[in-house]
């Protein structure tokens, strides 16, 4: 049971989780940085994910449409990605309502 | 024609159809890749023979509206994108491993069929293809609303696709797993300096 109980924590501690959504893994956590063509996002586990976006990738902050300039570093974020080996692109970012300390 | 000798010639059939399919497939086929040009040929004009002119040439009781589309949007979103996508592309995980294989309904090759066989095409479905059949026999005006859908497909907006993903099916566990990120969105800003802190933290 200690060994089950375990493992769950470990599940949980994880920073991306592969949910079976379509073939999108979830990228939980906060920007760090972002660029022209990529946001870089800081998971639970401590890891930094670079997640690419493009013109197809659309953005949310609540339920509103939002844009690449909303995104700020410190801002909570959830991204459904299409994952190509440790190379992720995502198809849709959705930002936290509260936003992050500085825009970049 | 006995009993026994149609069950001994139906048995010969089979062991010779299935003997042919290993000799010129190398096995059972299975799912797997794309059906040949002539096999698509074929189907289509079998489908095209088997609609009858009556139903082909039939008009749509409906005109577009935004209020129409909207809820032949909603209604595609919940019936219909688990196999054809949301924007009708038929990029999902059903659709790219049905076979044959769920068309883009945005490209020619359906936006050229009239309403009258998309709508016998929704409303009978296709045999041999995982369509299967919607609406009530004898009263099927939303299959006529999601025609005048299909004709919009080329034109959807990201807007719209959005508004659509409320109403697509979801398990209980995908139920849960938005909770989970909608709580994770809704929690404080993070400082961004130092940028060590973890956003699990909470």
């Amino acid at each position: 049971m200690k060994k089950y109980g375990l493992l769950l924590l470990i599940s949980l501690c994880l920073g991306v989780l592969g949910y079976a959504h379509g073939d999108l893994v979830h990228v939980l956590g906060t920007v760090v940085e972002v660029k022209n063509h990529s946001v870089s996002v800081k998971t639970a586990d401590g890891s930094i994910k670079v997640v690419a976006f493009d013109g197809e990738t659309r953005f949310l902050k609540g339920t509103s449409p939002a844009t690449a300039k909303d995104l700020t570093v410190g801002a909570r974020v959830v991204i459904h990605a299409h994952q190509n080996g440790d190379k992720f692109h995502a198809a849709e970012i959705k930002i936290g309502a509260a936003s992050g300390a500085q825009h970049v | 024609m006995s009993r026994e000798l149609k069950i001994g010639l139906s048995a010969l059939f089979l062991a010779v159809a299935g003997f042919l399919v290993i000799r010129f497939f190398g096995g059972y086929p299975g799912a797997r890749g794309n059906p040949s040009r002539a096999e698509v040929v074929l189907a289509r004009t079998l489908r095209s023979w088997a609609i009858p002119r009556s139903a082909r040439d039939a008009h749509n009781p409906y005109k577009s509206s935004p209020e129409l589309l909207q809820e032949s949007a909603r209604h595609f979103a919940d019936h219909c994108a688990s196999c054809h996508g949301n924007d009708g592309s038929g990029a999902t995980a059903m659709g790219r491993n049905f076979f044959p294989r769920v068309p883009d309904m945005r490209a020619d090759a359906t936006q050229r069929l009239s309403d009258g066989e998309l709508y016998y095409t929704i409303h009978n479905g296709l045999r041999w293809s995982g369509m299967p059949a919607w609406g009530d026999p004898d009263n099927d005006t939303d299959s006529w609303k999601l025609v005048l859908f299909i004709r919009h497909l080329p034109r959807l907006t990201g807007d719209e696709v959005g508004d659509m993903e409320r109403f697509n099916p979801r398990s209980i566990a995908e139920q849960q797993e938005e909770k989970e990120e909608e709580e994770f969105l809704n929690g404080p800003p993070v400082p961004a300096d130092p940028p060590t802190h973890s956003e699990t933290s909470k």
